[in-house]
């Protein structure tokens, strides 16, 4: 008797534990869910928590809850200017309609493929109507979100919700960058001619100032010295008259002999008539 | 549920016909389950650092954050936690990766990462560290898939946020002048991005780490430099001959007025001598004038006339003197 109620106690155990396995199921946090019963949709669990379900005719199936990566290759597009871009993009996204992606996609695999035809397409499209100028720095948050908003638009369809599109780099093309860099090479050139150049300038520049200055600095001394140099002739000048005026025959007789000193010299031959004044005092007969 | 059954075994097995080994049984269920129970119970005891926060999730769902201290979860799988380190400063190496943080450190460098183009169609290398924080440890743990992976959200939206900052200025700009601001700009466009994932990270610091030229063009940016400097030694150069040249004039030019203001004044004084000289002579002349304009002359003649040589004609011959001149040649002296 005892042993039967075990038994069954036992089985019973069992068998709840089956139909809990069964009924009960789990969403986390980072998941949501459909319920289907006999491939037939019956709800939607976007809270997490624990969850009942018919056991046996019922079936979950779980989707992600999160932002996830899409990462596409990394491709050339041409912009409208007929430039060579390497893109390489990524987008995030959210399944949104679990439904919708299950019924369309199936899985995340099936909506990662359908969105590497959207997001590209969009952004080539995008790209291609703009200069490379404006992909790489003006407008790029603007056709950024432009893209976003296009993708966004298209993946709703699937269940998806982009939740943004961004271009990750935008680079040139190997032979491209090449000329680039010669570009950048020659730029630094000009730069480096402009800074010598300039240097030269400025040095010119200071050394005639520098030399201009010197010449007026002289010339003004000259002036000044000539008008002292002319004041004191002047003051000479006044200074010998004032004197000799006192006797100016006496001043020219006694300035003649002092001449007469100085000008004729041991090698001076004096010619002078019998008769002048000179000789007169020279002749014996004046004796 | 389970201890109301086992209630009813226990005693119903004290009065079973079966003999003390089942009864043996009985009594060791009686021990190991409660001990089980009391293991199981007592696996929901966890510890939050100081520096944690933990997430407690029952039955996948978040319930509560627990704060640092023991803690106490329902053990699984009814209610599991997450601590997530929510002071921790945390870090990522963008256009590089520290391979040992030495000293001496050694890096890798990912040029595929660094490499980028500026506003002005160049090419500039630039790094980055960008350091951030977890804020809302639940949107942490629950929201983004790939957040802290490699080539993951956090990663893919710092990369974005630089090239797009850098690709907004000029590559002068970025190497030398606004360093700062792109710092600035980088972090709150990195925020902006990851906010849109509602990550619950914060981004507390974006560094630009090494910015310089590519390799292929980096000599050409020194030569810039060089002439820069080259620039600036010219310049020098010229204000040293100033600073040479200049105090040289003006020293010189207080030579020519100091020489002649030496000759004013000794033109002055000479002819006041001369005149003072001249007055005193006058002045005894005046007291016999024929005598002495005689023995003036006189001197004179004395001193003069034994150098020279004199030739004394009559006026009847004087018309032809040239006649006597080859008379002297040879003569005394």
């Amino acid at each position: 008797m005892n042993q039967r109620k075990i038994i069954i106690a036992g089985v019973l155990l069992i068998v709840i534990v089956i139909v809990l396995a069964g009924s009960l199921f789990m969403i986390d946090e980072t998941e949501q869910a459909i319920v289907t019963q006999l491939g037939k949709y019956v709800r939607t669990v976007a809270e997490p928590g624990l969850n009942f379900k018919v056991p046996f005719l019922q079936n979950v199936h779980k989707f992600e809850d999160r932002v996830l990566e899409y990462d596409a290759a990394a491709a050339p597009i041409i912009t409208s200017d007929k430039k060579h871009l390497v893109i390489d993009n990524y987008a995030r996204w959210k399944i949104v309609d679990p439904l919708r992606l299950y019924q369309t996609v199936r899985d995340e695999a099936g909506a990662q493929a359908r969105l590497d035809d959207i997001v590209f397409s969009e952004l080539r499209e995008e790209v291609a109507r703009h200069t490379l100028t404006e992909i790489v720095s003006v407008n790029r948050e603007a056709i950024m979100e432009k893209v976003h908003k296009q993708c966004d638009e298209k993946a709703r369809e699937y269940g998806v919700e982009v939740v943004d599109v961004r271009i990750k780099r935008a680079d040139l093309p190997a032979e491209v960058a090449r000329s680039v860099y010669e570009r950048m090479k020659a730029e630094r050139q000009r730069i480096a001619k402009q800074y010598r150049s300039e240097g030269e300038e400025e040095a010119v520049k200071i050394r005639a100032a520098t030399d201009k200055e010197k010449v007026i600095l002289l010339a003004e001394s000259y002036r000044q010295s000539e008008k002292l140099k002319g004041e004191g002739d002047a003051e000479a000048i006044k200074i010998y008259a004032d004197a000799f005026e006192r006797d100016p025959e006496f001043y020219a007789f006694v300035r003649t002999l002092e001449a007469y000193g100085k000008s004729l010299r041991r090698d001076t031959t004096v010619v002078l008539p019998s008769d002048s004044e000179f000789f007169r005092y020279l002749s014996p007969q004046t004796k | 549920m389970a201890k109301v059954y086992y209630k009813q075994w226990e005693d119903e097995g004290i009065r079973a016909p079966f003999g003390p080994s089942i009864r043996f049984n009985w009594l060791w269920l009686k021990w190991i389950i409660p001990v089980l129970v009391l293991i199981w119970l007592l696996s929901g005891i966890y510890i939050v650092r100081p520096d944690e926060q933990g997430v407690v999730r029952r039955f996948g769902k978040a319930v509560r954050v627990a704060e640092p201290g023991p803690n106490y979860h329902l053990p699984r799988p009814i209610e599991q936690v997450d601590k997530v380190k929510v002071k921790q400063i945390r870090r990522m190496e963008i256009g590089f990766r520290t391979i040992s943080p030495g000293p001496p450190a050694r890096y890798k460098f990912r040029p595929e990462e660094s490499l980028m183009l500026t506003g002005d169609e160049q090419i500039i290398d630039a790094q980055i560290i960008m350091q951030y924080q977890i804020q809302e440890p639940e949107k942490f743990l629950f929201n983004v898939r790939d957040l802290e992976m490699p080539q993951g959200a956090l990663m893919d939206a710092a990369e974005v946020a630089l090239r797009q900052v850098v690709g907004q200025r000029p590559i002068d700009d970025v190497l030398i002048t606004e360093k700062l601001q792109i710092e600035i700009d980088i972090r709150e466009l990195l925020q902006r991005i990851i906010d849109r994932y509602d990550s619950g990270v914060k981004i507390r610091e974006v560094k630009l780490q090494t910015v310089r030229p590519p390799e292929e063009v980096a000599a050409a940016f020194s030569d810039v430099v060089s002439a820069k400097e080259d620039k600036d030694r010219l310049v020098k150069e010229a204000e040293g001959y100033s600073k040479d040249v200049l105090p040289k004039a003006r020293g010189q030019a207080e030579r020519i007025i100091r020489e002649a203001e030496a000759y004013r004044a000794e033109r002055i004084k000479r002819a006041e001598g001369d005149a003072d000289r001249f007055l005193s002579v006058l002045k005894e002349y005046e007291k016999a004038k024929d005598v002495t304009r005689k023995r003036l002359y006189l001197e004179t003649m004395e001193r003069i006339l034994p150098g020279i040589r004199k030739f004394v004609i009559d006026r009847d011959v004087g018309g032809n003197v040239l006649q006597f001149l080859p008379l002297e040649e040879g003569g005394e002296k």
